[in-house]
């Protein structure tokens, strides 16, 4: 049995996100310090990140290389992508019924 | 463990029929295929019921077919093969020959072919021992997906891991491990648990942590935001008119929900401390959803019928004036 610890909210640190996301760590830094990717903490030693922006970075990375899309256009399509994610999860709620 | 060494024969792909481009294609037109299909077979829209393994197999025809170096090289070593026919490549056929890592990961890759392997896999720069890309294989993170009951018990979970490896010949493979996990009691989605020392190591190297990013699978009449439960509890329109105590079954047992005479449809309630058990606890939120019984016998249309004339109810009355 693993030793397992629990992580909250904003708990990873940019090397950790780089690691999860497979991403570039370049890329990331541009990302946040754009304001594309939420971190909180000021400098770049304390930047923390929250498991959901594991999945926010992919899509922007994917999102950004398929289509050659600017990264603004790319976190456009993240949010609408979260944004259908909470959607679909209430509605799966609703049709429980 | 998958094995595609030098000896496996692996079955031939055609990249060009799986962007539907011709052989003589130019890249452009292969790059506009690609974009096609990935908005067709993106996982996040998709609704074609394969769209993420197609999906997959768009990324590798692609990742080949847009770099001249690997598209002129699966020319070369294509020519004549159908797909799903066995291939082998030759002994020494990339010999000199470089390809580039632009545009693909090492988690990319990983999710591609043995196909591509064959072809790809020693000759890959990323793959190459000491490489700058090295690192990349390092899989620190997996999402697990637990059911929301495992948040109120606390079970232990076996969980098989995949992550890709670099051997000393510099091939990639994709390793599975088994992990016992024993999941903490009030665990939430987003939260995220870690394992120390359980990441997988590069070669000879110091394994990092494993972080397991925690997800529930819908569940089929709660929703969890945060340490929070929603749920719409249907009740007949006599239960909301006049009040009922309602028996409502939670993972963490039941409970006796009591609606008070006059609840309007679409009211939310709560309940304190019947969320997920963690410190503090959530509470409970459900909405109410009244459902009118089917006038399916004489006797329920003949209590419509008194209903219909005893009331002076308009359901039209704030139509369109609600707020």
């Amino acid at each position: 049995m693993s030793e397992e610890q629990i992580l909250e909210g904003a708990c990873l640190t940019l090397d950790q996100l780089c690691a999860a996301a497979a991403l570039e760590r370049e890329w990331l830094v541009r990302r946040v310090e754009e304001g594309l990717i939420p971190a909180t903490g000021s400098a770049r030693a304390e930047w923390r990140f929250a498991a959901i922006h594991v999945a926010r970075a992919r899509r922007m990375r994917d999102i950004e290389r398929t289509y050659e899309a600017a990264p603004e256009l790319a976190a456009l399509v993240a949010d609408m992508l979260e944004e259908l994610d909470e959607l679909r999860a209430r509605l799966r709620a609703r049709r429980g019924i | 463990m998958l094995s595609f060494g030098p000896e496996a024969d692996v079955e031939f792909r055609d990249y060009y029929q799986t962007l539907g481009v011709a052989r003589d294609a130019p890249a452009e037109a292969v790059k506009k295929a690609y974009r096609r299909l990935a908005r067709k077979y993106h996982p996040d829209v998709s609704k074609e019921a394969d769209a993420e393994k197609r999906m997959k197999e768009v990324n590798e025809a692609y990742a080949v077919l847009s770099d001249p170096g690997k598209r002129a090289a699966y020319d070369r070593l294509g020519q004549g093969h159908r797909p799903g026919q066995d291939f082998h490549p030759p002994p020494d056929w990339d010999a000199n020959m470089e390809f580039s890592d632009e545009g693909v990961s090492g988690s990319d890759a990983a999710g591609f072919s043995d196909f591509f392997a064959e072809i790809f896999g020693r000759a890959h720069g990323m793959g190459r021992p000491g490489s700058a890309n090295r690192g990349a294989f390092r899989d620190h993170h997996a999402r697990i997906l637990l059911d929301l009951e495992d948040s109120f018990h606390g079970p232990e979970r076996q969980i098989s891991l995949q992550s890709p490896r670099v051997d000393p010949d510099g091939r990639l493979r994709l390793e599975t491990r088994a992990l016992n996990v024993k999941i903490p009691k009030g665990i939430r989605e987003g939260q995220i648990i870690r394992l120390a020392r359980q990441g997988s190591a590069p070669q000879g190297g110091d394994p990092g942590d494993l972080l397991l990013e925690v997800a529930f699978r819908p569940h089929p009449r709660l929703r969890a935001d945060g340490r929070d439960l929603h749920l719409t509890l249907p009740v007949a329109p006599w239960e909301a008119a006049l009040g009922a105590v309602i028996p409502v079954d939670l993972p963490g047992g039941g409970i006796q929900v009591r609606i008070p005479a006059g609840a309007a449809p679409g009211r939310q309630m709560r309940v304190r401390g019947k969320g997920i058990p963690s410190n503090p606890p959530g509470d409970l939120y459900f909405d109410i959803r009244v459902v009118a019984p089917p006038a399916d016998t004489p006797r329920t249309k003949e209590l419509y019928e008194a209903l219909r004339k005893e009331s002076d109810f308009d359901p039209r009355q704030h139509w369109g004036r609600e707020s």
